[in-house]
C-alpha cells in the first residue's frame, strides 16, 4: 500500500450560507490515479480550489505529510502540489515556451535552476509544444491547449496534479489522447487528483475513485468497484453518455 | 473484471476513430476542408485492422465463456457472432468505397454513405455489447472465471502491444491520427505519411 500524498478530511466549502461541499474526504496515494466525478454542480471545482487554497474552507488538507490548517495557493506550489484548472487560463499573446518558464517560476525563485531539463521532460511528453514552442498560446487549438496548461503545471515538477475537467470541450479524439498521456504522467511517478464529469473516461484509467453529488461523497472506492457498481453504471455510465460519446458530431 | 475495462477502452478508441471520420466527411461535403485521403486510410485500416486482430478475437473469449455459463444470452451471442463474421465483409464495402473516392473525387458521396452506414452498424454493434452483453457477462461469470479471462486478456494486451516491432503498434497509430486531423478534432490538419 503507497502512502498518501494528499488526504483531506472533513472539508467543508460555504457561499454564504449555502455550503457548496460539505465534509468531504478523500485522499490520494502516492504514483495513484484518483478520480473525482459527479454531475455538474456537485463541488468537484470547489472540492479542487479549497485544497489548493484558492477558496477559504473548514476541516484539514494534509499534503505530503505535513497538515495545513488554512491552505494558502503560495504555499501549496511551493510544496509541490500544482493545480490545471478548468479553463486552461494560458497567456494567450506569449508563446508557448514562455507560459512554460511561467510554471517554473515558483520553483525557480525557491532558487532551483533546473528548468530547461524540466523543459525537455514536457516536450518529450508533448512533443506538439516543442514545435509550436515559438508561437502564441492564443493560437492554439482547444486540445494543444489542454496540452499546455498540462505541460505548464509539470514544470512545477509536481508531486501531486490536480486536473480539473481535462477532457472538457474537446472531441473524443483528443479526449483518448489525454487520458493516454494521464496514465503516462502515473508511470512517470506523478501523482494525480482528477476531477471529471466524463465519467466512463476517467474510471477507465483511475485506480481509485469518488462520486461526489451535491457537495458529499456518495460513493467511494477502487475504479473497477465503481465501473461494474449498478447505481454508477446507471447514474453515470449508461446509456446517455454512450450515445453522446458516439453521436456527437 | 479488468477484461471489461479493456474492451470498453477498445471501444471507445473505435467510437474516436468514427467520430472523427463523421466529422471530417461533413466538413470535406460542406467545402470546409480538403479531404486528406491518407488520413481517411488510416482511419479506415484502424477501424479494420484493430477491430479484427485486437478487439474482436477478445470478445469471442469473453463471450465463450458467457456462453458456458448461461443459456440466458443465447439470443444476444448469436447477434453478436454474426456481426463479428460479417465485419470483414463490412469493411471491405467501406474499404472499396474509399477507393472508388481515391480513383475519382466525384465519388465521395458514395464514401460518405458507405462511412455513415458503417458507422451507424458499428456504433449499435458497440451499444448490443455494452447494453445487453456486459451486464449478462457481470451476472453470470464466476471470480474465477474473471481471474482467468483478465490473465488472458493482460497476456494478450502485452504480446501484442506492437512495441516489439512484430505487431502493428495500434497506440503509435492512434496517437498519430490524433496528430494529423484537423483541429477540433485533433492537432492538426498535418498530412498524414505513411
Amino acid at each position: 500500500m503507497s502512502k498518501n500524498v494528499l488526504e483531506v478530511k472533513d472539508l467543508s466549502v460555504a457561499y454564504g450560507k449555502v455550503e457548496a461541499v460539505s465534509k468531504v474526504s478523500i485522499a490520494v496515494g502516492e504514483g495513484r490515479i484518483v478520480t473525482v466525478i459527479g454531475p455538474n454542480g456537485a463541488g468537484k471545482t470547489t472540492t479542487l480550489s479549497a485544497i489548493m487554497g484558492l477558496l477559504p474552507s473548514s476541516g484539514q488538507v494534509e499534503f505530503d505529510g505535513s497538515i495545513e490548517q488554512v491552505p494558502e495557493v503560495e504555499r501549496m506550489v511551493v510544496r509541490g502540489m500544482s493545480l490545471v484548472p478548468e479553463k486552461r487560463e494560458l497567456f494567450g499573446t506569449m508563446t508557448i515556451e514562455d507560459n512554460l518558464l511561467l510554471g517554473a517560476f515558483q520553483r525557480n525563485r525557491e532558487g532551483h535552476r533546473d528548468h530547461l531539463e524540466t523543459m525537455e521532460d514536457v516536450y518529450t511528453i508533448f512533443p506538439r509544444l516543442r514545435e509550436r514552442r515559438l508561437q502564441a498560446a492564443g493560437t492554439m487549438s482547444g486540445g494543444e491547449r489542454q496540452m499546455l496548461a498540462v505541460g505548464r503545471a509539470l514544470m512545477a515538477k509536481p508531486k501531486l496534479l490536480m486536473l480539473d475537467e481535462p477532457s472538457l470541450g474537446l472531441a473524443p479524439l483528443i479526449v483518448r489522447e489525454i487520458f493516454r498521456i494521464i496514465t503516462e504522467l502515473r508511470r512517470r511517478g506523478v501523482s494525480i487528483l482528477l476531477v471529471e464529469q466524463n465519467a466512463r473516461a476517467a474510471l477507465q484509467v483511475a485506480d481509485y475513485a469518488y462520486v461526489l453529488e451535491n457537495g458529499s461523497v456518495k460513493m467511494e472506492g477502487e475504479a473497477e468497484q465503481l465501473r461494474n457498481d449498478p447505481r454508477v453504471i446507471e447514474s453515470y455510465l449508461g446509456l446517455a453518455s454512450k450515445h453522446q460519446e458516439m453521436l456527437s458530431t | 473484471m479488468e477484461a471489461l475495462r479493456i474492451i470498453s477502452d477498445e471501444h471507445q478508441s473505435l467510437a474516436g476513430i468514427l467520430h472523427a471520420v463523421r466529422f471530417m466527411l461533413k466538413e470535406v461535403a460542406a467545402g470546409r476542408l480538403e479531404p486528406d485521403l491518407k488520413l481517411f486510410k488510416a482511419m479506415v485500416h484502424y477501424l479494420e485492422a484493430y477491430a479484427e486482430l485486437r478487439h474482436h478475437p477478445k470478445e469471442d473469449v469473453l463471450f465463450k465463456y458467457l456462453e458456458q455459463r448461461t443459456a440466458e444470452g443465447k439470443e444476444v451471442l448469436e447477434k453478436l457472432a454474426v456481426q463479428h463474421r460479417e465485419a470483414p465483409q463490412r469493411i471491405a464495402a467501406l474499404e472499396q468505397a474509399l477507393a472508388a473516392f481515391t480513383a475519382d473525387p466525384s465519388a465521395f458521396a458514395g464514401f460518405a454513405l458507405a462511412f455513415e452506414r458503417y458507422a451507424d452498424f458499428y456504433r449499435n454493434h458497440i451499444l448490443i455489447e455494452e447494453d445487453i452483453a456486459f451486464p449478462l457477462l457481470r451476472q453470470h461469470l464466476s471470480d474465477a472465471d474473471w481471474e482467468t479471462v483478465d490473465r488472458e486478456f493482460r497476456a494478450e494486451m502485452q504480446a501484442n502491444s506492437g512495441k516489439d516491432g512484430k505487431h502493428e503498434d495500434f497506440s503509435a497509430l492512434f496517437s498519430k491520427l490524433v496528430e494529423c486531423a484537423p483541429a477540433p478534432l485533433g492537432f492538426g490538419p498535418r498530412p498524414f505519411n505513411d
